[in-house]
């Protein structure tokens, strides 16, 4: 079948030239802002996954849809923000439905087959008391877990997170002692257990 | 000396990083047990902070950057201006509304081109009729030929000063009534119509009468009778 196009005469080299320098630019733009920002999705994906591989599929998916709309986003300014909530949607989705597919509850049941830990540091070293923090962490609202994460990553302030959710630094604050609060509630009982063992 | 109270401000102590102060310091001053309580609350929140802190400063796998910029340089060229934004669509929607509700209008106050269909036609008789009511500004004379169909413009309303009727002409008189189109247009319209009326050309009316049937009538006082 042929196809028919409309033609402006004259116009067609100079539009496609100038459409295709506009493409390099918008490339060349958003490649700067990957290696500063791909860590970043990386991060936070791996704060809700805690799995390498699947953080990795996540940034690598959020940041391919950043692309895609990079075009459509007015202040790139926002950029940082705009990918740590499309890495932290992406990797709940991904969460949920990983939750869906196994039950990974297994080795929830059976917590007494590590020996039990003397000090915080061996405390959170522990694959036992990390899977209760990964369980506790998983129950925490959305707002909360995505604030007690970034709070988490070197280098960021609570500035910075205010920023990056476009939320007050005193509601930072407000949600990431909340989220501590809740995840020491969550997990106290299990403190205790440990170290009476 | 009774801690029950001072419990949730531990908590909130330990929660905040920050050092006891006023009267839970006092009584921590006093109380070894709330002591340790504040340090199992300390450590357990140290352990948490550092737990997180392992889960999320990882080091980037080496292979990830390269993983995505492989792909955004397969990916097809972003495509600026070609998925609109809402604000884009939104404008687009009302253009599109607003050129349809005044799409009847518009139709009226132009001239339309005449729709030639002359193939249809078989009589090659074409008159220029004045109007009846002589009001030549008022209404446009219709252009006829033998056959019934005459159709105004999209239904518009023939009365209207600048409404053109759309006409069935046969093909030989199509340049008369482009002609006349035109004229139309330059408002030239008394010169046109008495230029072109010929009084021969016009045949009276002929209407057959009508045919009504006699009339059966009966009283209603024989009927009721029956």
């Amino acid at each position: 079948m042929q196809e028919l196009v409309l033609i402006q005469p004259g116009g067609t080299l100079r539009s496609e030239s100038a459409r295709e320098a506009a493409q390099a630019e918008t490339r060349r733009e958003f490649e700067e802002r990957l290696a500063e920002c791909g860590p970043l999705a990386y991060r936070v994906a791996r704060g809700v996954l805690r799995n390498s591989a699947d953080a990795e599929d996540v940034a690598q998916e959020a940041l391919l849809r950043a692309y895609r709309s990079f075009d459509r986003l007015r202040d790139r300014n926002r950029f940082r923000a705009w990918l740590v909530r499309i890495s932290f949607r992406i990797a709940l989705d991904r969460l949920r439905s990983a939750k869906r597919r196994e039950q990974r509850d297994v080795l929830w049941s059976q917590p007494a087959h590590q020996p039990p830990a003397a000090t915080a540091e061996d405390l959170a070293a522990s694959s036992e008391f990390q899977l209760h923090v990964d369980r506790a962490l998983a129950e925490l609202p959305e707002k909360l877990r995505l604030a007690l994460l970034l709070a988490a990553m070197d280098g960021h302030t609570i500035d910075e997170i205010s920023t990056l959710l476009v939320i007050p630094v005193g509601t930072v604050k407000s949600r990431i002692f909340i989220a501590r609060k809740q995840l020491a509630e969550k997990l106290r009982c299990h403190v205790n257990l440990t170290k009476t063992r | 000396m009774p801690c029950e109270p001072y419990q949730n401000a531990l908590v909130e102590a330990a929660a905040s990083g920050l050092e006891p102060q006023g009267e839970l310091r006092a009584h921590l001053a006093a109380c070894p047990a709330c002591r340790a309580a504040l340090a199992q609350e300390q450590s357990l929140f140290s352990s948490i902070d550092t737990s997180l802190h392992a889960a999320v400063n990882v080091e980037i796998p080496a292979s990830l950057l390269p993983r995505i910029r492989t792909q955004i340089a397969e990916e097809p060229a972003v495509t600026r201006g070609w998925i609109p934004s809402w604000l884009t669509v939104a404008a687009a929607a009302a253009v599109l509304v607003a050129f349809i509700a005044a799409r009847p209008l518009w139709r009226t106050g132009v001239v339309p081109a005449p729709v030639h269909t002359a193939s249809n036609v078989s009589s090659p008789a074409t008159s220029v009729l004045p109007p009846h009511d002589q009001n030549l500004n008022a209404a446009p004379p219709a252009v006829t030929n033998s056959a019934p169909a005459i159709r105004t413009a999209a239904g518009g309303n023939p009365a209207s000063p600048n409404a053109m009727p759309e006409v069935l002409v046969p093909r030989d008189q199509e340049a008369l009534l482009v002609s006349y189109a035109e004229q139309w247009t330059q408002r030239r319209r008394a010169p046109l119509v008495a230029a072109n009326f010929d009084p021969t050309n016009l045949s009276l009316l002929q209407i057959a009468p009508i045919q009504i049937d006699q009339l059966d009538v009966k009283l209603m006082t024989e009927e009721h009778a029956q």
